[in-house]
């Protein structure tokens, strides 16, 4: 068991990486999308590279940080039975969900992504506007999301396996984000 | 297979069951649609390759230029929150308001209003509303019950305020223009508006307690100390309303732009102020890619379940259902209406727009209905799609960025007034047609003469060809197909 | 082998239902087959998105997704240039050119040994006639009036109109509207008169510019995948082969018969007539005709197609210029008198 808790603590650093990643790019495109507003305006200069690369940021944006995101065990969920149920049920709920629901999710998505953006590598897909990006590093990026949400998945799943069994202490009080 | 059979009314069933369960709302979606896609490749609705269209779909999600509204008013949202300025703004007007029980209530909702004028996107609204507004309500004692209804019912305003993404999309199903759409809706957002400021009184008398007045500690300016204060903590928010509305107006931002340029401006404020530090920055970015992916991921299940409702015919049961109109005017707009509203239980109103609202159409014209007047009358019914507890995405963003000492329950319950409200405006809106009418000028129209005239003024080209320049190269060879 | 089995696939269309003529154009097709094999081929069709999002048609049915699709090649001419040869390129074929060079040309065929190689079969599906040149806040006097213009244009078009000095911004399709009433972009180019109508663009930005010489007949194309294709019975094949062409006709026709009504009802509601200014036009035949030459060079597949649709158009215009140009301009001089 111990081994398997320090392969999820090393996941949880991989996590924070893209994590902090992500994050960046938020104050990255709010700065290119206000500056090409500006810059379209004043001096007539603009191209649909600068919009393609907001979009391509925000896909970045969610992508890289829903691994860090469900460390933090911050997506949302229905909690009026949840809510109820005491730590060794929230437990028992989360190692079912992940088997049952998390799981079986990403191996499909993956299954289907991989190929769908290794054609669009290979073909080396570009945008249909003018001045416009390649569009193919975006499709890699839904692949590579997926194995990094898998792995935090794993991680996690890892954690409340060991906590159900009484080899660590996990707090699986339902947080929000700090305030 | 090209017939509906049960597996798309059992989805819906399986929805309640899956999201009860209590696992995260994005992969609970994402499993049931995947669940009832295995069910559907056994019975034959199609084969494992169908599935392929998950990617392809997510990209959808992740190329849409739209949804940048969510980061940017997000990060604007936690911006002002966190440096303070967001305290001045509700203090400003809870100070104007401060010996009015529900003051806060009603700044909630104006800033609603204002936040709903500039972008078009709901989850950007309540949660740019919920950041500034939830810390100061539980600081001064709001029952949160009313404080999350306000909140979320605020923030679905933005869907009927134009600039609306809701009503662009409604405009180009239904085939009208998106200016008459949006000159439609004023009436209904201002009803809109009125009636929530109405309901939040009708608190203030009955229940004070609720909604309280700030306590007369806190109260401590009048007259002129109290103006400078007001008019100090109104100055941001100006400086923002214009940062967005006036770039929009001045044609320098889009509406999703005009986004970006509050974030951008409330950093600038932040600095003015001398509240600026790089880890506000820092702290604002992470929060709101947390929230962002949070928000997003929802969608992303959210596609998934709507991949295989399409892969089982769901369109099709629901085309079904909608045959069985009972007649006349009354019959069917009550009938759409209760319709839509149960509907809006399972299904965003995205899809409520692409699947049923092209099969209205032919009926609609049939009993003379204006295409207008019903389209902007649906986007109303529709913002309760946000609101229905416990699966109404309002609800999801505002638990997603609340503090734990807001109960999931008090959410829950806070919205179903509001839901209430919602209903009395469609009512209204079917009883008194001009609240949509009203607004919409009659355009000015040209006679035929005068149409003719212009048609007939136009040059004709090249009335005089180039001379015949035969080349004698042999003309390529027909080939069959 | 059994002659008249079951089938049923879907179509995914890569347009909305609010497009009706398009979008009516492969629920015609799928009506006409499932009518000629008594109800045993049956085709579903979907609008664009309910199954897959447009831009991922092509890919989706070549990769056996869903079996068919319904859609404009041109909008996957960031995966291979060559796809915007089977719908439209600036100052290409008109209507009647493509479908003389598709259908007596061997222009299907030649769009077929490519689009095989994306394990695809098409066959021409209607089109929208020539287009117009867009919605405009300002008018265009000559080709300097162009420079540093915003104009929401896409594709090979949005190329052209770069080099002419314009910024192309494609921003959502959903902010077209506000955007140009409030002159974040100047201009915005939709399809033509009937469909234009239902945006409503001629009350924010009234001069209506014309011809769209970026797409002087815009073929769309009904896309098999290639496996499924070949499953098909001889008889099947036919008949989705008739239904394309009756399909091909009807949607024209369709374009044909509303854009007159809809181009004087657009008039009557404030939008003024301007046709392109004649250096504009050069300007742009140039600019376009280096961009093929680069592509030429560039991809193997684009100069093949390419060289035999020129080869065809000077053709084409030559005996255009014989009989139907002086008929037409005959008519259209004397359209006034009735
Ligand atoms: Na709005
Ligand atoms: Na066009």
């Amino acid at each position: 068991m111990q081994g398997l808790l320090t392969l999820a603590s090393g996941i949880d650093r991989i996590s924070r990486f893209f994590g902090i990643i992500a994050a960046v790019l938020v104050a990255v495109a709010c700065s290119i999308s206000a500056g090409n507003a500006l810059s379209r305006y004043a001096l007539d200069l603009s191209s649909n590279a600068f919009l393609e690369i907001q979009w391509q940021m925000f896909a970045a944006t969610f992508l890289l940080g829903a691994p860090y995101v469900l460390k933090l065990n911050e997506h949302v969920r229905v909690d009026l039975v949840y809510g109820s149920l005491g730590p060794r049920g929230k437990l028992k709920v989360d190692i079912i969900g992940y088997l049952v629901f998390f799981f079986p999710v990403c191996f499909i998505m993956l299954e289907m992504a991989f190929p769908w953006a290794w054609a669009s590598m290979r073909a080396g897909e570009i945008s249909a506007n003018a001045g416009g990006l390649p569009v193919w590093p975006a499709k890699l990026l839904l692949p590579f999301g997926f194995v990094l949400l898998t792995l935090q998945g794993l991680a996690e799943f890892i954690r409340r396996v060991a906590a159900l069994r009484g080899d660590i202490a996990l707090d699986v009080h339902y947080e929000k984000p700090v305030q | 297979m090209l017939d509906y059979g049960l597996l798309a009314p059992t989805m819906f069933g399986g929805l309640i069951l899956f999201l009860l369960f209590g696992f995260p709302v994005a992969f609970s979606l994402a499993a049931l649609g995947l669940a009832f896609g295995f069910v559907a490749i056994e019975v034959g609705y199609f084969g494992l390759a169908f599935l392929q269209a998950l990617p392809a779909r997510v990209f959808g999600i992740m190329s849409n230029d739209l949804l940048l509204a969510i980061p940017f008013f997000t990060f604007m949202g936690v911006v002002l929150e966190k440096s303070g300025l967001a305290e001045d703004l509700m203090e400003g007007f809870g100070q104007l308001f401060g010996s009015v029980p529900g003051g806060l209530a009603y700044a909630v909702i104006y800033v609603g209003a204002i936040l709903g004028a500039i972008t078009g996107t709901v989850a950007a609204s309540v949660i740019a509303i919920g950041m500034i507004s939830i810390p100061i309500m539980l600081k001064y004692g709001y029952d949160m019950r009313i404080g999350t209804g306000v909140i979320a019912a605020s923030g679905t305003i933005t869907q009927v305020i134009p600039p609306s993404l809701v009503l662009i999309v409604l405009a180009f199903q239904l085939g009208v223009p998106v200016g008459d759409m949006y000159w439609g809706a004023i009436g209904p957002s201002i009803a809109q508006i009125l009636l929530f400021t109405a309901f939040i009184m009708v608190v203030s008398i009955l229940s004070p307690r609720k909604v309280p007045a700030l306590p007369p500690e806190a109260r401590t300016l009048r007259g002129a100390a109290l103006a400078k204060k007001l008019a100090w903590g109104m100055v941001p928010s100006l400086v923002l309303i214009f940062l967005v509305l006036g770039t929009i107006f001045m044609g320098l931002a889009t509406p999703t732009e005009a986004g970006a340029m509050g974030s951008v401006g409330s950093v600038l404020l932040a600095l003015s102020h001398g509240r600026f530090s790089w880890r506000m920055v820092w702290d604002a970015s992470d929060q709101t890619m947390r929230i962002t992916a949070m928000v997003i991921f929802i969608l992303v299940g959210a596609t998934v379940f709507s991949l295989v409702f399409q892969g089982v015919n769901g369109g099709k049961w629901i085309e079904h259902m909608l045959s069985h109109i009972p007649g006349g005017r009354i019959g069917f707009l009550i009938f759409v209406n209760v319709f839509i509203f149960f509907i809006a239980f399972f299904l965003d109103f995205f899809e409520i727009v692409f699947i049923v609202v092209p099969l209205l159409i032919p009926t609609a014209l049939a009993l003379d209905i204006d295409l207008v007047w019903l389209g902007v009358l649906l986007c109303v019914n529709m913002q309760t799609a946000f609101m229905h507890p416990p699966f109404g995405f309002a609800l999801f963003y505002l638990r997603g960025i609340a503090p734990p000492e807001v109960k999931s329950r008090d959410i829950y319950l806070g919205s179903i007034p509001w839901i209430g409200l919602q209903l009395i405006l469609v009512a209204l809106i079917i009883i008194f047609p001009e609240i949509v009418d009203g607004f919409i000028s009659e355009d000015v129209v040209l006679d035929d003469a005068a149409v003719s005239q212009q048609l007939d003024a136009l040059p004709l080209p090249g009335l005089e060809p180039p001379a015949l320049d035969l080349d004698l190269s042999p003309s390529p060879a027909p080939a069959g197909d | 082998a059994q002659t008249a089995p079951k089938v049923s696939w879907r179509l995914t269309s890569g347009f909305p239902k609010a497009l009706d003529t398009i979008y009516g154009a492969a629920e015609d097709f799928a009506k006409y087959v499932g009518e000629m094999t008594d109800g045993n081929f049956q085709i579903q069709p979907f609008p664009a998105g309910e199954i897959v999002p447009m831009p991922e048609a092509a890919d989706s049915v070549g990769a056996g997704t869903v079996e068919m699709t319904h859609t404009a090649s041109y909008y996957y001419w960031g995966k291979d240039p060559t796809y915007a040869l089977g719908t439209a390129v600036p100052f290409g074929l008109n209507v009647r050119g493509l479908n003389a060079w598709n259908y007596d040309g061997g222009g299907i065929d030649m769009m077929n040994a490519f689009y095989a190689k994306q394990n695809l079969i098409g066959f021409p599906g209607g089109n929208t006639g020539c287009q117009m040149g867009g919605w405009w806040r300002k008018e265009i006097n000559s080709l300097a009036d162009l420079q540093g213009v915003k104009m929401r244009i896409g594709g090979m078009g949005g190329k052209v109109m770069e080099a002419l000095g314009v910024v192309p911004q494609q921003i959502p399709g959903g902010e077209i509207y506000p955007s140009l009433e409030r002159g974040t972009i100047d201009a915005a180019e939709w399809v033509g008169p009937y469909d234009d109508e239902k945006l409503g663009l001629n009350k924010v930005a009234p001069y209506y510019y014309y011809p769209g010489f970026w797409e002087g007949g815009a073929m769309l194309h009904f896309m098999i995948n290639l496996g499924k294709w070949n499953e098909l019975p001889a008889s099947y094949q036919a008949i989705v082969k008739a239904g394309c062409a009756y399909a091909n006709a009807t949607m024209l026709a369709k374009y044909d018969y509303r854009n007159p009504a809809a181009l004087r009802s657009l008039i009557a509601g404030g939008a003024q007539l301007k046709p392109y200014p004649e250096d504009v036009m050069t300007k742009a035949l140039e600019e376009a005709n280096k961009l093929y030459a680069s592509l030429s060079e560039q991809n193997a597949d684009f100069k093949t197609i390419w060289e035999s649709q020129t080869a065809y158009r000077n053709e084409a215009n030559l005996w255009n210029q014989v009989a139907e140009y002086t008929f037409d301009t005959f008519m259209i001089r004397n359209r006034p008198r009735g």
